[in-house]
């Protein structure tokens, strides 16, 4: 037994890989359909949006890049989709250099594809990519023209009807970020800590236990932790909206809902891996406290 | 020619006066290297004083600030280039010297090129970077959607593996703080995803039981995100704040020099 | 056969009225059109006046606003709402510029031009449409008003008094540190073990590899790293060690070189520094990621410094590094990544820790009274914070308001 516990302290490391590989792979070709319990910091987002009128603005920033799109695209498609069924208007803009702005454009189409009703320029517009994200934040608060003059095709604010109603960030009800890093901090310190406008951030999930502070301070009114974040919101605009559960429900595609099933075996792996090493590491150091 | 005052004071701060500051410091070393510290300071102390000032020139639209944030746009594009000068040489070097690992730099400098090329040519005809005039793609985007965005996830995937790898060395029950930890992230790890429903899922009459457990471990997760884990985060950046602030401080009045390549009494 | 009202009476008129009384109706409406159309209808009973209309510079902003303030009138029907428009005098062309509703009782005038006079008018109106055909109440008129940028933006005051504090105790401690007082800095381990890594490399006869994070020279953590960097190198010069720091950010890359460089001269080991120690990877985090971990692989450090603002590549540096046996010390000031360093590395910096690091190596005076400066501030924090926590509780919520920012 105890050359077992010794081999386990000592087992090499792709070993492991081989185990994760399989915990995460199996799940998405075999889903498991394991529930999902929301909790208080999405529930609060959830509500807070929910509470917005027809005609209020969102802004939505898409604030990260490719490595984490499995994270942050379901948060944003999610909230995109209940702005567009409250008739909530949409200001969607990307801080993130590196691909934020694909990211927003395939996540707008995506989900305008699935309300043929909304029109763009009138119920929603893309403003594009801005380099200098918190100098162009500390902008937003006096002109939102001085950090974004045009749209994504070049076209100016003044002949766009969605952006007649609101010359400044002062005026839009909500920010959502959906972020990975840093961008996500500056929306708190740039914009509501200076302006008061309310936030909601969607970090990754290493990013989350920071935001923490930020929502216990109550500067944010909401947060979406990680894919559990995520797929917790998707449950919530199902249970609201039956019709949208469609999006959830199909066998083709990703989303959030899907990757906890991965998420779920991984951890439990892990969990066990952890309880192992600790019982091999306990017992090498009882039998060295006896033989000394 | 437009003589903003604003505009003025920016071309005599960070161009006329390092420039004559330079040219006088020919023959002296000491002055010369007080040159970057000059210019440190007021490139820090501009916008600490546009947050409190708001005059025009000062944080307008055309302000000294925002016309900062500008020219730092410009000097980093000027340093990209420096930086691809920099790989370039060092990879011809590798190939000529034939050092270790020469080949990938050949694989490194074709993709450089082929890269740089497509997105440099798409600018330069005006054809558009990442797609043609009749919407389909150019070679840069081909490059960016089946070289670079896989390539990233998978890099950013390998964390999956790693993460395993760490959290089964590092959790050890070593002593009494190992062992709060232990638990803590063991909890959090349990309560964040459906765990014990997916325990008990071959157990049908278990799963009650299950479903009412992992909504407590659940809120207890909350609990521990919400109250330690928010405190010491909170005390963390509140901490480094203000350990950023003395360091910019120090960075302004000249006082930290370290990366300038200043040692002591420079 | 009936005609109509005026074929009606024209039928009893002598012949010339009917042309006469439509020249005198013509005439009269023409008079009436040229009273000037600021004469309000009379107000209905239920549009009461709003009152105290005030319109002033709107203070501490960069000009371009004007900020008008009213008292709703009592009794306002909640259908009600009250229309502000603007004109430049002396001409009284109103133009609308917003409806307000009740309980608003301010609007910021964003579209006003610096050094333009303007009168404003605010009035009762029975319905968000405000087209003349709905009935209004009584106008008032505010004073004439020009905005403009100001000096000082006063809701920024409790922000400023603490800066101006930190700063007055920053330099007080560094001013009782250049007198001799001496300091008391507690060990970091961290930093202790940066000459035991240094040394291990030596004896091995393998280089140190440096990453100086992943940012811009824009992030305060950056400059730290950059100035750490310049110690190591200084310890690399004197025992001939190898030093390998990839860069990722084009701006650090050439600071890097310089504080490399500075070091290897102030050693006085010229010779032993080469341009290709400190080199630029490319600024793509993953593909940096994977150029140094393939390095770490390669060429096995012996000593690995992770030292700056990183992100999701932390993790996969560290594990990679630890994989090769090196000796790591870490240090970051955000705490999103400080848990994977503490699980993968020998020593960490944790949080101000890394900004103590210059002082804590070099001991120079001056250094270290800024580090007493930022325990001073950290104290007074402290303070602040269980008296908040007492006064909220005591239900004294002043106190939390002084520390608005907003």
């Amino acid at each position: 037994m105890a050359n077992v516990l010794d081999k386990l302290l000592s087992l090499d490391r792709r070993w492991i890989f081989l185990l994760v590989l399989l915990c995460v792979g199996t799940p998405i070709v075999l889903p498991i359909g394991l529930p999902v319990a929301t909790t208080g910091s999405t529930r609060a987002a959830f509500d807070y949006i929910e509470a917005l009128k027809p005609g209020d603005y969102v802004w939505i920033s898409f604030d990260y890049g490719p490595s984490s799109a499995p994270e942050n695209d379901p948060m944003a498609e999610a909230i995109l989709r209940q702005c567009f069924a409250k008739k909530i208007r949409v200001i969607v803009c990307a801080f993130y250099p590196l691909g934020g702005l694909g990211l927003a454009t395939n996540s707008l189409a995506k989900v305008t594809a699935q309300f043929p009703n909304v029109r763009y320029g009138e119920d929603y517009v893309n403003l594009g990519y801005k380099d200098g994200a918190a100098a162009a934040m500390r902008r937003l608060g006096e002109n939102i023209a001085e950090a974004f003059p045009a749209d994504v095709n070049g076209t100016s604010l003044t002949q766009i009807p969605i952006m007649k109603g609101v010359r400044s960030i002062r005026q839009v009800q909500l920010v959502v970020s959906v972020a990975t890093g840093v961008i996500g901090e500056y929306w708190i310190t740039q914009v509501h800590s200076q302006i008061g406008t309310p936030i909601i951030i969607g970090p990754t999930a290493v990013a989350a236990p920071k935001y923490y502070a930020y929502l216990n301070a109550g500067q944010l009114v909401g947060m979406l932790g990680g894919m559990k974040g995520a797929a917790e919101y998707e449950k919530l605009l199902s249970a609201r909206y039956p019709d949208m559960a469609r999006f959830y429900q199909t066998t083709r595609g990703f989303t959030a809902t899907k990757g906890m099933d991965g998420q779920t075996v991984i951890h439990a792996v892990i969990i066990l891996f952890i309880l192992i090493g600790n019982i091999a590491y306990m017992s090498r150091r009882a039998a060295q406290k006896k033989g000394a | 020619m437009n003589l903003e005052f604003g505009r003025l004071a920016l071309v005599l701060l960070f161009a006329i006066i390092p420039v004559v500051g330079i040219a006088l410091g020919i023959n002296s070393p000491g002055l010369r290297a007080r040159i970057p510290l000059l210019v440190a300071f007021f490139a820090g102390a501009i916008p600490i004083i546009s947050l409190y000032v708001p005059k025009k020139f000062l944080s307008g639209p055309t302000g000294m600030s925002p016309r900062l944030d500008q020219w730092l746009i410009i000097v980093y594009a000027f340093a990209i280039l420096l930086g691809v000068v920099n790989v370039l040489q060092n990879s011809t070097r590798k190939i000529a010297r034939r050092e270790s690992g020469w080949p990938f730099s050949i694989v490194l400098l074709v993709g450089l090129f082929a890269t740089g090329g497509a997105g440099i040519y798409g600018a330069v005809s005006r054809h558009g970077i990442t797609s043609l005039p009749d919407g389909t793609a150019t070679p840069f985007k081909w490059i960016q959607d089946q070289f670079f965005q896989p390539l990233q996830s998978t890099i950013f995937a390998l964390l999956a593996f790693f993460m395993a790898s760490a959290a089964f060395r590092a959790f050890r029950a070593r002593n009494t703080e190992a062992t709060i930890l232990l638990f803590a992230g063991g909890l959090v790890m349990a309560g964040r995803v459906p765990l014990l429903e997916f325990l008990a899922a071959p157990f049908p009459p278990l799963q009650p039981a299950a479903a009412g457990a992992s909504q407590a471990l659940g809120k207890l997760t909350e609990w521990i995100m919400d109250t330690p884990n928010g405190a010491a985060q909170s005390g963390i950046i509140i901490g480094a704040a203000l350990g950023a602030s003395s360091m910019a401080i120090r960075v302004i009045l000249g006082i930290e020099r370290g990366y300038l390549g200043l040692g002591r009494g420079e | 056969m009936r005609t109509g009202v005026l074929s009606r009476t024209s039928a009893r008129l002598p012949s010339f009225a009917a042309p006469l009384i439509a020249s005198l109706l013509v005439v009269f409406s023409q008079t009436a059109l040229a009273i000037t159309p600021e004469v309000s209808p009379a107000a209905p009973a239920d549009l009461p006046a709003p009152t105290d209309f005030a319109a002033k510079d709107r203070p501490g902003d960069s000009g371009n606003a004007i900020l008008l303030t009213w008292k709703d009138p009592l009794g306002l029907d909640k259908n009600a709402a009250l229309q502000i428009r603007r004109a430049v005098p002396p001409a009284y062309d109103w133009t609308e510029i917003t409806v307000a509703k009740p309980g608003a009782e301010r609007y910021v005038d964003t579209t006003a031009k610096d050094g333009t006079v303007y009168r404003y008018e605010i009035r009762t109106v029975s319905a968000v449409d405000t087209s003349s055909t709905v009935p209004a109440g009584p106008p008032l008129v505010s004073d004439p008003v020009a905005s403009h940028d100001n000096w000082f933006r006063t809701e920024k005051t409790n922000s400023f008094i603490a800066s101006v504090l930190f700063l007055v105790i920053l330099l007080a401690s560094i001013g009782a540190a250049k007198s001799g007082k001496k300091i008391f800095i507690r060990r970091i381990a961290g930093l202790n073990a940066v000459d035991e890594a240094i040394g291990r490399a030596t004896e091995i006869g393998k280089k140190v590899l440096y990453v100086p994070g992943s940012q811009s020279m824009d992030e305060i953590q950056t400059i730290a790293s950059i100035s750490i960097l310049g110690h190591v190198a200084r310890a690399t010069a004197r025992y001939g060690t190898d030093l390998d720091v990839p860069n990722k950010d084009p701006l650090t890359f050439a600071s890097a070189r310089e504080a490399v460089r500075g070091a290897y001269l102030a050693e006085g080991r010229p010779d032993l520094y080469r341009e290709e120690m400190v080199n630029y990877v490319t600024y793509d985090q993953f593909a940096f990621t994977a150029a140094v971990s393939a390095r770490m692989i390669r060429e096995r450090p012996a000593a690995i410094f992770l030292v700056g603002y990183f992100f999701a590549e932390s993790l996969i540096l560290a594990e990679t590094g630890q994989s090769t046996g090196a000796i790591q010390i870490a240090g970051q000031a955000d705490p999103t990544q400080l848990p994977f360093f503490i699980a993968t590395c020998d020593y960490t910096l944790i949080g101000e820790e890394l900004y103590a690091a210059s002082a804590y190596l070099t001991r120079e005076p001056v250094l270290l009274g800024s580090m007493r400066a930022q325990d001073i501030a950290k104290a007074i924090v402290i303070l602040l914070g269980i008296t908040g926590i007492i006064a909220s509780s005591l239900g004294a919520t002043w106190f939390a308001g002084l520390f608005k920012t907003q």
